[in-house]
């Protein structure tokens, strides 16, 4: 008898945990419905009893009602809780402490077999429904976020009079740019790194399953308490909210405060089921040298997240304290530091953009080699892209802060370290160039956003070297030309990479397959009418306009009007693309298991995606780039090389 | 006679049938595609470059430079879009040949998986090199222009070195600035503590600012004379100028303060040394020391 199969024996005398009741317990009973109403009921409760509590009257420094202020902060956390355990949260908890542990019958209603549509407006556990949870998640708040940027480019464009209050612009500001940041940072590792992770490493399922369900349901809970601040006074600070001014502004900064903080837990859980996912449950045979290499941009940007979202929620929770219980952390007045607060917001501020760019980024190489039948150039030039912009990414932040005065000295060695991060982003760029060097493309449209997205990352990279130099910063620092950068490089380089990786995996995550000449239609519209919005936006900025104004000298007016036309165009483009994308959902011609003819594991089960993933789980014996013929010219130099003496010109 | 002395024996070198150099690189510039994409990254290179002076063109629409230091910022940034123009070629290059070469480029539609593979290229030592290389000495060029400007700079605007330990030859004068929501107020204490909500200065005279802020943090931007600083409430910032262009320039905050952040701006006017005696004594102050 060997060793293995005595094993084997003993696992199945374990005593597998009694069965209580129905599947699923207290989670028959739960979705979103009841997450809702248990939310708002306790955030109701919560708000008349602490309105008949709390001292009404008392002010703080900045003669706000702290009572008031308490109260609300007290309602958002009652909605979070609320919603929490509306939705069935806590149910895995209780049992525990009760000792009803999940039987396997427990664990497949939780990963939603059986429940047909119902079970993406549950606390599902299974990795797919997540993804698509996260998916719709994303477009609603890319919804919001482009609908909050057409009304900024309206007031902008009608130069001659103000059509908003400055004090609810200044929080259209705030509210579009951390609406937006949210919806970036999750763009891919959401929908993307929890559908289709798993299943391109050959897993059955994230390594934490119900980890995977909280991430995304915090992140639900936390996107009300923001949204409700345009109602509660605005954010009236950009999305940055440097102190002190974040603290002159009404209690809809707590609404800000509290997603903030809600979020950054969601990122981390989210980012440790990624990273524990990624090292651990990769199908056999599938070593560090095997992995796809949307994988590796995928665990770069959760560890970025992982390390420094915390330093952003840092911050958020101590103007909290500034503001409710008079602390002075950031309240120069009293002795705190406006830099403290500059100093923790870019601490992750800085590594969030790569977070941002790297998974689009990796999405794009993985997809690029399966449109251009050709391997990945310098598999191992990519891993150290990413390892060294993760890496230099943590030793950046300052440069965001050169103007600031603190610390001029500071400038010197921030600078080298921001211009030495291109290097290792140079290899991303060779990583891509090179798998297109001599490569027919198909011209698909996740192909064409390949070409869109280079574009836009060579003018953000440079204008971004730009930047990184100090004496240029001293003009460009809070001008348009920076806000016109970082829309290259988010919008540009991420939001577009989303799109090609959304279109490219659609047909594997909803069964159908993209209507492509629609969507084409609005890719290149949203594309040409980006280059309009933003190539003025720089030109803007050259002249000397501030960012986040509303009125401006006539000597900007041009550039304005046409950054507010291309920006309509933007906004026709998108609500064009998201038309084919509902409406290929919904009756959408069903796609075969591997449209593309990729090798990568995901595409080689069938589709739609049984729950398990895979009938048998996959052993990998090759990385997954494969593709391609041998090089012509390579025996014309074998052959230069065997012959004695070199052979003629006319190497064809 | 030493063993070191000992005459060496050449030792007759391996043979190989690796062509010359010389000749592998007139191979490779006899393949049609390396000969587009040379021509394709010319072509770019060329097209791209005239950028360096559109860039200039729109910085200077409201009359920069008007400093040394904003002559400085200029010729960066000039040098920056020149130097990176070939890199942006390079890229334009390849995605242009891909998606319009004939021979090898070429592109494939139609709903299937193209039979026709491309040329499995896994990597390229040679490439990932003048990669590598090309990319670190245009990374390594701009760090050392950077620093060297910078340092350049802060000597031109004295860095935090206070006004009476300068080894300037010409005096600066001391300005002290002050952001408030939603107004500059700037304050001679050399002229008797004069005060003006606009800033009048003398031509071709060092400026040296002490800014900061009674409420929230504003940012002083002089836009044509290239300088900036945070104005924090709670602490002195400094920066310094030299201007050198006689006229009437914009001074904006750039950094979000609030409501009527939008309208916190102001002018500075460059006048001649007696002009600025002239104001100075309209308003109350006393001569230039």
């Amino acid at each position: 008898m060997s060793v293995m199969t005595r094993d084997i024996h003993e696992q199945a005398a374990v005593p597998q945990p009694t069965q209580h009741g129905k599947p699923g317990g207290f989670l028959r009973h739960t979705n979103i419905f009841t997450g809702v109403i248990t939310g708002l009921v306790l955030a109701i409760i919560t708000y008349a009893i602490g309105s008949k509590l709390v001292p009404w009257g008392t002010q703080n420094a900045t003669f706000q009602q702290v009572g008031y202020q308490a109260l609300i902060a007290a309602t958002y956390v009652a909605w979070v809780i609320g919603f929490m355990a509306g939705i069935g949260a806590f149910a895995g908890p209780i049992r525990w402490v009760l000792g009803h542990d999940l039987t396997h019958a427990d664990a497949e209603y939780m990963a939603g077999k059986g429940q047909g549509k119902f079970r993406y407006w549950k606390y599902t556990t299974d990795h797919k429904v997540v993804g698509i949870q996260y998916l719709i998640m994303t477009l609603v708040l890319f919804g919001l976020g482009g609908f909050l940027a057409m009304l900024i480019r309206t007031e902008l464009g009608i130069t001659w009079a103000e059509v908003f209050t400055p004090n609810f612009y200044n929080s259209m500001i705030g509210t579009h740019g951390i609406v937006m940041i949210i919806a970036m940072i999750i763009v891919i590792s959401g929908p993307l790194g929890n559908f289709i992770m798993p299943l391109m490493i050959g897993a059955r399922d994230m390594a934490f399953p119900r980890l995977n369900a909280l991430s995304f349901w915090l992140l639900f809970a936390a996107v009300p308490p923001l949204v409700s601040n345009l109602l509660l006074g605005g954010i009236r600070d950009g999305w940055t909210v440097y102190e002190p001014l974040g603290s002159q502004s009404p209690v809809g900064m707590i609404g800000y405060q509290i997603c903030i903080i809600v979020f950054a837990f969601s990122t981390g859980i989210a980012s440790v089921n990624l990273i524990t996912t990624a090292f651990t449950m990769r199908a056999r045979g599938m070593s560090w040298n095997r992995v796809p290499i949307f994988v590796v941009g995928i665990l770069s940007a959760a560890i970025m997240g992982l390390v420094w979202f915390p330093m952003f929620q840092y911050s958020q929770i101590l103007a909290l304290s500034d503001r409710m219980l008079a602390t002075s952390f950031f309240n120069p007045l009293m002795g705190g530091s406006v830099w403290l607060y500059e100093n923790l917001f870019w601490l992750l501020g800085h590594p969030e953009v790569y977070v941002v760019i790297i998974p689009g980024t990796a999405a794009l190489i993985e997809l690029m080699t399966v449109f251009l039948r050709k391997p990945l150039f310098s598999y191992k030039m990519a891993i150290a892209g990413f390892v060294g912009v993760t890496g230099i990414s943590s030793i950046v932040w300052v440069h965001h802060m050169y103007m600031t005065g603190w610390a001029p000295s500071a400038g010197y060695p921030f600078m080298l370290s921001t211009e030495l991060i291109s290097i290792p982003f140079g290899f991303l760029v060779l990583v891509m160039l090179g798998t297109m060097w001599r490569g027919k493309p198909w011209t698909r449209l996740p192909m064409m956003a390949v070409y869109a997205v280079i574009w836009n990352k060579i003018i953000g990279g440079i204008t971004g070297v730009y930047l990184s130099d100090v004496p240029v910063d001293q003009y460009m620092h809070g001008s348009m030309f920076v806000v016109a950068h970082f829309h290259f490089m988010l919008m540009g380089a991420g939001l577009f990479a989303a799109i090609g990786a959304i279109a490219y995996w659609f047909p594997k995550m909803t069964g159908r397959m993209l209507n492509e000449r629609i969507a084409s239609i609005g890719f290149w519209v949203a594309f040409f009418a980006f280059q309009l919005t933003f190539m003025s936006m720089f030109v803007a900025g050259l002249q000397g306009m501030p960012r986040r104004v509303l009125q401006f000298d006539n000597a900007f007016n041009v550039s304005n009007w046409l950054s507010t036309i291309g920006a309509y165009c933007i906004g026709i483009g998108m609500v064009i693309f998201l038309f084919a994308v509902i409406t290929s959902w919904r009756n959408g011609k069903p796609a075969p298991a591997n449209p593309w003819g990729a090798k990568t594991l995901e595409w080689q089960t069938s589709t739609p995606v049984p729950l398990e993933n895979f009938p048998v789980l996959p052993v990998v014996t090759s990385d997954p780039y494969g593709y391609g013929v041998p090089d012509p010219y390579d025996s014309v130099e074998k052959k230069m090389a065997e012959a004695d003496q070199p052979v003629g010109a006319g190497a064809r | 006679m030493s063993l070191t002395n000992a005459p060496e024996v050449d030792q007759p070198e391996e043979p190989t049938n690796r062509p010359a150099p010389s000749y592998r690189i007139r191979e490779w510039l006899s393949r049609p595609y390396a000969r587009h994409f040379l021509v394709l990254f010319i072509i770019f290179t060329v097209v791209i470059m005239p950028a360096a002076w559109l860039v200039l063109h729109f910085m200077n629409q409201s009359g920069a430079p008007a400093s040394a230091i904003m002559t400085d910022i200029e010729t960066t940034i000039f040098v920056f879009t020149f130097v990176s123009a070939p890199l942006m070629a390079v890229a334009l290059a390849i995605l242009m040949y891909s998606l319009l070469g004939r021979d090898w480029g070429g592109r494939v539609h139609g709903e299937e998986p193209p039979m026709q593979e491309s040329p499995a290229i896994r990597t390229n030592s040679l490439g990932v090199i003048l990669w590598i290389t090309a990319t670190s000495l245009l990374a390594g060029f701009l760090v050392i222009w950077g620093l060297v400007e910078l340092a350049s700079i802060t000597a031109g605007s004295y860095g935090s070195v206070p006004t009476n330990q300068q080894p300037s030859a010409v005096k600066p004068i001391d300005i002290n600035v002050t952001g408030a929501q939603w107004v500059w107020n700037f304050q001679y204490p050399d002229q008797q503590g004069l005060q003006s909500d606009t800033l009048v200065v003398p031509n071709n005279t060092p400026l040296y600012f002490n800014v900061t802020s009674v409420d929230v943090i504003h940012s002083f931007w002089v836009v044509e004379l290239g300088i900036k600083i945070d104005a924090n409430p709670g602490a002195v910032t400094n920066i310094g100028v030299t201007p050198n262009k006689l006229g009437t320039f914009n001074i904006r905050c750039a950094e979000l303060c609030g409501m009527h952040h939008a309208y916190m701006q102001t002018k500075i006017q460059v006048v001649s040394q007696a002009d600025f005696d002239n104001w100075v004594r309209v308003m109350g102050g006393a001569k230039t020391s």
